[in-house]
């Protein structure tokens, strides 16, 4: 039999520890949500994680940061300028003048706010052509020829940076380090449950589509995986830029020049155009060369 | 004497009048009495009409499939070992994969001739099963089906049956990331099946899926088993058309009791194998010109992956259509699902299409109470319900086959996908119901259509002295309403008695 005292603190630390238990839980979770994952390059952090160098201007503003797979830089502020000007020609009407999606006599809410959103995104969506919108009240700013030059469009967003510095800076791959078949791999995992397989991108729910990624540049895939434009998901805390570097090299390599023989590709379309092939021109051919050598008189 | 004999063309005499093949020929029937069904085969009716070409077709495509099918089982490993590629396709180096797809990615780039025989092998099958469709609705919509032939018209529907199965065997074997899914899908039907059907999945699968006896399984299935019951069927099939003789189309001297056709030796057999390298060389052509499957872009299967836009192969449609626009009802109670949205579409329906197309010759026999022996066929025209209904079952299989490409419909008009599909959902019905009204009326009035089905004449235009033009309709091909049959000579390597009487190469037999 134990001593009463012995027994007492076995039941004290009992209950004090089932008491802390939930403080100790909270607190830990707190910092656990504080904690950044590894890969993470977010609007509030310049990817310094995951960056093996950072560079930053006289005023302590950071201007790149990156790693041997991409490096993320800001466009030069000496563009603002031309920047502030290209705005207001171009985006103010729908964004408004100071950018925070509210144009004149208009109401908050309607468009978006671009303050803050980081080069990456503003440059992305001019770049593509998505913007200027063509209609700013349909589901969908469809890529076409951009209006802007690519210069205007850094200038764009050096401006809408120079409000409020924001993360991601505009990314550009070194596709030299980049592994082809990593990248095959994550495109499969990542990318195919939209974009398809083979790249062509198709039509998703309620009007709205993921894009074909036969024509688009490298600098532009990157942006798309770190800033997430319209539907897509935002990919930073599950990919690191080494990751996001083979993406790339596979979309600008094998899903735009690839290496593909066995003839015609019939427009990537998979068994939809095998079928009306097979059954038009085989089928339907071999039925014509049946109605030459048979009979047609009765 | 021996001198004459020594000469070439004594040597020839001695032969007789057939040469050396002739001789060969007499020599096996003085043992083992060849000649009298020789003759028979030879002598074998064919009535001769572009529209029995279309069996044919699924016949020789068929051979094809087996041909280039023996060259892909030989480099073919059909197993889920996950090995390490290190072939020749950089985007695929170091990735992890089941040998069946690492053995097919190499048995398209390292093999001389592989990807050919790959892709002939894939554009067979699309040919198998078109041609196999057409050539069945063209029993149907002739009533060849009719009495006598119920059992053949059943064994033809086995055969289509086992064809799509067997293609969607083949279609799953390289294991690659489309593939894969459809075998997921094809577990999840197996599992929609009330009671049995956890039970039913994991025998199939040997477990729950993926698991590593799948694949090894459909190998045995596709390679063994079921084309030897195909083979057997064909060969019934087959025996069946021999035995029963053919269907023919009405005509001047045909009767129900007649064949009127070209006989096997040599017309037929000429045509027949000529057609065979037809079939051969459109298939050689796509599989060398046409891209089909290409794995290799799809990468290896991964639970975790999916593509999106996967389609199944063509004659998978229908099924794929009917899951993709059911509407999402299922049942959950007293801790079971019975999930209606997967075991209405794809095991409820098709059951019910294929059981109705089985037992139709019946069906059709109850109802109009016709009881004879048909070897005359019909003008689709004249028989407008059969021929309603056919369209009916065609255009709802159509439009199900359609639903199976929403995706690609949706982006290639630039439609809400949601649009596509709730349209289809109306269309699926609607379709087929005003498709049996239609056809039936359009039958009414080609049957009221003078000369239907015969070939139309020039209108011969001539100007007068006056500079009047008068158009003047020119008579009936001569060979249009054959007014008399005419003996020919046929090759035979028997002495006979010429036919009774024959057009050019045309010979009349009783049944």
């Amino acid at each position: 039999m134990t001593s009463p005292l012995i027994k007492r603190c076995f039941a004290l630390s009992i209950v004090s520890l089932v008491a802390l238990g939930p403080v100790v839980l909270f607190v830990g979770g707190a910092q656990a949500s504080y904690k950044l994952t590894p890969y993470q390059t977010t609007r509030k952090n310049a990817g310094t994680p995951n960056s093996t160098f950072v560079k930053k201007n006289s005023d302590g503003v950071i201007i790149a940061y990156g790693n041997t797979s991409i490096t993320y830089r800001a466009p030069s502020s000496a563009l603002v300028t031309i920047g502030d000007a290209l705005f207001q020609q171009n985006c103010a009407s729908c964004h408004g003048a100071e950018a925070n999606g509210v144009p004149a006599n208009g109401t908050t809410g309607a468009f978006p706010d671009l303050v803050g959103l980081g080069p990456a995104t503003i440059n992305f969506w001019i770049d593509s052509g998505r913007m200027p919108a063509t209609n700013p009240r349909s589901i969908e700013a469809n890529r076409r020829v951009p209006r802007l030059t690519h210069d205007q469009a850094l200038a764009v967003s050096a401006w809408v940076n120079s409000l409020s510095p924001g993360f991601p800076l505009i990314p550009y791959p070194h596709l030299k380090n980049a592994n082809v078949a990593d990248g095959a791999a994550l495109f499969a995992l990542n990318c195919a449950s939209c974009h398809t397989i083979e790249g062509d991108g198709d039509a998703l729910a309620m009007s709205t589509f993921s894009p074909s990624l036969r024509k688009i540049p490298s600098i532009e895939v990157a942006e798309a995986i770190r800033t997430g434009p319209a539907n897509m998901p935002r990919f930073t805390g599950n990919l690191s830029d080494a990751q996001v570097n083979d993406i790339v090299k596979y979309v600008t390599t094998e899903i735009q020049h690839p290496n593909n023989p066995g003839g015609f590709g019939l427009g990537g379309l998979g068994p939809v155009a095998e079928g009306f092939v097979g059954l038009a021109f085989g089928v339907g051919v071999l039925a014509l060369f049946g109605f030459w050598v048979g009979e047609r008189d009765d | 004497m021996s001198d004459v004999l020594n000469t070439r063309r004594a040597k020839k005499q001695a032969l007789g009048p057939y040469g050396r093949i002739g001789k060969s020929l007499g020599e096996l029937d003085d043992r083992l009495g060849v000649a009298r069904g020789g003759r028979t085969f030879m002598d074998k009716i064919f009535p001769d009409h572009w529209s029995f070409m279309l069996g044919e077709i699924a016949l020789y495509s068929f051979l094809i499939l087996m041909v280039t099918g023996v060259f892909l089982t030989l480099y073919f490993i059909p197993s889920s070992a996950i090995v390490t590629y290190h072939g020749s396709y950089a985007p695929l180096v170091g990735q992890k994969m089941t040998e069946a797809f690492e053995s097919t990615v190499n048995l398209s780039f390292a093999v001389r001739g592989g990807l050919l025989m790959r892709q002939m092998h894939h554009w067979a099958c699309d040919i198998f099963v078109g041609a196999i469709v057409i050539h069945m609705a063209r029993v149907f919509f002739t009533g060849a089906f009719r009495k006598p032939r119920e059992l053949n018209w059943i064994i033809g529907s086995t055969l289509l049956i086992l064809a799509i199965v067997n293609g969607f065997l083949g279609y799953s074997l390289p294991d690659d990331l489309v593939s894969g899914t459809g075998i997921r899908i094809a577990y999840s039907i197996i599992l929609s099946i009330p009671l049995v059907g956890t039970y039913l999945a994991f025998w199939v699968f040997g477990g729950n899926f993926p698991g590593t006896s799948i694949i090894p399984r459909f190998m045995i299935l596709h390679c063994l088993i079921v084309p030897l019951i195909i083979i057997g069927l064909v060969g019934a099939h087959l025996f069946l058309l021999v035995r029963q003789k053919h269907t023919q189309f009405p005509g001047k001297g045909r009767t129900e009791k007649n064949v009127v056709g070209s006989p096997m030796f040599p017309v037929f057999m000429a045509k027949t194998t000529g057609f065979l390298f037809i079939v051969g060389g459109i298939t050689a052509l796509l599989g060398a010109f046409a891209q089909v499957n290409p794995i290799w872009q799809f990468g290896p299967y991964d639970a975790a992956r999916i593509s999106y836009a996967v389609q199944p192969d063509w004659y998978m449609g229908f099924l794929d259509g009917a899951l993709r626009i059911w509407p999402s009802w299922s049942f959950h109670s007293w801790g079971y699902t019975i999930p209606f949205e997967v075991l209405v579409p794809a095991v409820i329906l098709p059951g019910l299409i294929f059981n109705l197309v089985f037992v139709w010759p019946m069906l059709e026999r109850k109802f109009t109470k016709d009881n004879e022996i048909h070897n005359l066929l019909d003008r689709p025209s004249n028989r407008p319900t059969r021929t309603a209904a056919g369209v009916t079952m065609l255009s709802f299989l159509g439009m199900l086959f359609i639903a199976s490409s929403t995706d690609v419909l949706a982006k290639f008009f630039n439609i809400s996908l949601n649009t596509v599909l709730l349209s289809l959902r109306y269309l699926t019905v609607i379709v087929p119901i005003l498709a049996f009204p239609i056809t039936y009326r359009i039958c009414h009035e080609l049957q009221a259509v003078k000369g239907g089905g015969r070939r139309k004449t020039p209108n011969v235009v001539t100007r007068s002295v006056e500079g009047e033009y008068t158009a003047t309709p020119s008579p009936r091909y001569v060979d249009d309403v054959p007014s008399h049959l005419e003996a020919t000579e046929v090759p035979t390597y028997i002495h006979e008695e010429p036919d009774e009487s024959g057009d050019s190469g045309v010979r009349v037999v009783d049944r």
